[in-house]
């Protein structure tokens, strides 16, 4: 079903809905090509990503983006190389991705289509790695977990 | 110095995963202006490349490029950069000094034989035998040829090493050179600018590093990904422009309500840089912003264009002067010319005589 | 050599020679002309010759009805270039900031979308008076080289000028120095050619007018 009727079923009020098109065209365009990128997702399994920071983006518009996608259930915080920011939109498969740099600054920001964002995913290189650990650490006793704060004494 | 471990594993051993990669790759791919797939294809190249050993060199230059891009601006993301490259020499980071900074370079040159970049910033002045600049005895001429011998590519970072810059402006005394026209047979990256932009030193180094080529160049040897818009054709001010609405001075009305700048002299239509887009400070601003023109430091002739204040549109050396002696003499030459033309009238007067019937019957 | 070094050059020497070529040229001819002058007429003057000059000068440039009616659609076109012609180069933001480089005045612009459909209206309108031209017997049999060198010369000021402010064939700065080039050989042709009419035009109808006026002829 196309989202927008979608949204208009599930109670949210079309007069706002069109007052904000009006406010924003490009929210409206994005929300096209989102309804557009779902639609293939569930055809071909084909995920997309459109990034937000290339676009001509006012604070309006991405607030008025955000109001049309809604909250979902999952909101994801990640502490990889500075902080990430992965929520799930109101809309299944939609979710809205922050990538921040030093000082919280916007690195990349994206609208990611797909089952669930890949930066969520631990990689299995990570996963062989950490298998190898942890039963090294099973031999010797005590075991050792690695702490999250050993990555910050990498610098050059 | 590269061990044959991968990326991946060095900084895995530090406790950093694969989505590192991965948010360094969707940042560089925002930059890049990259499609998604290029995007985790780059995460994967990144985490499986062998960190990448790179010698940096300095000549004729101002160390603005280094300040630049060790100023990529933070300590986490921005500067995973500088976790995949091993720079094995730069002569003003690095803590060696004297003989032990030459030995470091040619034992990275040696053990990375073919691998190795070459990143120069700052021209190489060739004239008098090219002893203008000297590092360790030897001219930077010299010093350039051994280095990028074994090297699989050169990147020339900043107006001077890509153009030439501030020493080639005219009269160009020590005839300083840029990189691309001493090094034929390695593929040049020019990332000029000045100084160059981090992120598209970063950005580009990056890029070869996870696919292993060459990005795809301009015609000055610029990665396209971050000189192939001018800045003209992504500023902001841009509506001003094409409506006609110029500021005519720097604090006149039409400079207040942020009109365009193209009479006061910016470079903008003829300077291809990202400036526009990815800016300057972590983002904060760049120069039409702040209010002023674009210089145009990343185009060749930086220096010789006609001074920052004149349009792209007009001559850019002064003509007043030339317009009226041109002047002066022509109407001099036409004064002289119109009074022989009336010489030639009144002789040709003087000569005529009246033929009468009979004169011709005469001859005839 | 790349676009920007041709730039440079466009910029600096070759614009240099041609403006030394295109002053002194054309204040050349216009002088010599006047130094000349006219052979005196012992007559006696029915009436003022100046008024009769100076007003032919304007009257001469609205077409005769009679001319008009043949060929309106020509006429027209040679109208729309010349005045074209007039604000572009007069008008235009970019050309002003030329003439302040020349002459150390400026003065304000119009429109840039009003001088691009000009720009527009003054090719289509010289293509039509080339078709003319090469369609008409007349015209075709006393065209000559220099006729259509001109043309050409003009014809690709007025092109590469709006490729160049629209960014298209070429990058903007090889458009621009392309661009500049066609108006230094535009400029150089000038003082040698027919283009010369510019300045010439309104000498020979002054002269024409006043003649005419002295004899008490309306012009």
């Amino acid at each position: 079903m196309d989202p927008l009727e979608h949204a208009a079923l599930s109670g949210t009020d079309e007069a706002a809905m069109a007052a904000k098109a009006e406010d924003s065209p490009l929210a409206m365009a994005l929300l096209r090509e989102i309804s557009a990128a779902l639609a293939d997702y569930l055809e071909t399994g084909e995920t997309a990503v459109i990034d937000l920071k290339s676009l001509p983006m006012l604070d309006a518009d991405r607030d008025a983006l955000a109001d049309l996608l809604g909250e979902g259930e999952v909101t994801a915080t990640l502490n990889v190389a500075g902080e990430s920011e992965v929520r799930e939109t109101g809309y299944a498969g939609v979710w809205w991705v922050r990538h921040f740099g030093a000082d919280r600054k916007l690195a990349a920001e994206q609208i990611e289509i797909t089952a669930v964002p890949e930066i969520l995913l631990a990689h299995r290189d990570d996963i062989a790695a950490a298998a190898d650990r942890l039963a090294a650490s099973l031999k010797t006793d005590p075991p050792e977990p690695m702490t999250t704060l050993d990555r910050d004494t990498h610098h050059v | 110095m590269s061990d044959g471990r991968t990326l991946g594993q060095l900084l895995a051993q530090r406790g950093v995963s694969r989505r590192a990669f991965l948010k360094y790759s969707s940042y560089l791919a925002s930059l890049m202006a990259l499609p998604p797939a290029a995007s985790r294809a780059m995460a994967e190249g990144l985490a499986k490349a062998p960190r990448q050993s790179v010698i940096w060199l300095s000549f004729q230059e101002c160390t603005g490029c280094t300040e630049s891009i060790t100023r990529a601006h933070s300590p986490t993301l921005e500067d995973l950069i500088f976790d995949f490259i091993s720079l094995d020499y730069h002569h003003t980071l690095q803590a060696a000094s004297g003989e032990a900074a030459e030995a470091a370079r040619h034992e990275a040159m040696a053990a990375n034989k073919g691998k190795y970049i070459v990143v120069v910033d700052g021209s190489v002045p060739v004239g008098a035998g090219a002893i203008y600049s000297t590092i360790a005895g030897i001219t930077n001429q010299q010093m350039l040829e051994e280095t990028v011998k074994d090297a699989f590519a050169v990147v020339a970072v900043g107006t001077c090493a890509a153009f030439g810059g501030i020493p080639h402006a005219r009269p160009n005394p020590t005839n300083a050179m840029p990189i691309r026209r001493l090094v034929k047979d390695k593929p040049v990256i020019n990332i000029s600018g000045c100084p160059p932009i981090p992120e598209a030193m970063a950005g580009t180094l990056a890029h070869v590093l996870a696919f292993g080529n060459v990005p795809e160049l301009d015609s000055h040897g610029r990665p396209l990904a971050f000189f192939g818009d001018s800045i003209h054709d992504r500023c902001y001010r841009r509506p001003f422009y094409d409506k006609g609405q110029f500021a005519e001075s720097f604090d006149d009305d039409g400079a207040r309500k942020g009109w365009c700048l193209y009479k006061l002299g910016c470079k903008g239509p003829v300077t291809y840089n990202a400036c526009a887009t990815l800016k300057w400070n972590g983002g904060v601003s760049f120069p039409i912003q702040s209010g002023h023109g674009c210089l145009g430091c990343s185009e060749p002739h930086f220096w010789d264009m006609g001074g920052f204040y004149k349009p792209v549109s007009a001559p850019s050396d002064e003509v007043g002067p030339l317009a009226a002696i041109a002047v002066a003499g022509g109407a001099a030459a036409g004064v002289a010319a119109g009074l022989v033309h009336r010489a030639a009238k009144v002789k040709a007067k003087a000569a005529h005589t009246t033929v009468t019937v009979d004169d011709l019957e005469k001859t005839s | 050599m790349t676009a920007v070094d041709l730039l440079a050059l466009a910029r600096g020497p070759l614009f240099q020679i041609a403006l030394v070529i295109f002053a002194a040229g054309v204040t050349l001819r216009i002088v010599e002309i006047l130094v000349i002058g006219r052979r005196p007429d012992y007559a006696e003057a029915r009436q003022g010759a100046v008024l009769s000059g100076v007003s032919t000068m304007f009257t001469r440039s609205i077409p005769r009805e009679g001319m008009f009616r043949r060929n309106p659609f020509v006429i027209v076109s040679g109208y729309i270039f010349h005045i074209g012609l007039f604000v572009v180069i007069f008008l235009s933001a970019p050309h002003i900031e030329v003439w302040r480089a020349i002459t150390g005045f400026a003065w304000p612009s119009l429109p840039t979308p009003l001088v691009d459909f000009l720009t527009v209206a003054s090719i289509a309108a010289m293509l039509v008076v080339l078709v003319n031209r090469m369609r008409d017997p007349v015209l075709r049999f006393l065209s000559t080289f220099q006729d259509y060198l001109v043309w050409a010369a003009t014809f690709l000021a007025f092109l590469t000028g709006y490729l160049a402010v629209h960014h298209m064939l070429l990058r903007y700065e090889a458009m621009l120095a392309v661009h500049i080039i066609s108006v230094e050989v535009l400029l150089v042709l000038f003082p040698f050619t027919k283009l010369m009419h510019t300045f010439t035009l309104f000498m020979a109808r002054y002269y024409t007018g006043a003649t005419f006026g002295r004899k008490g002829v309306e012009s």
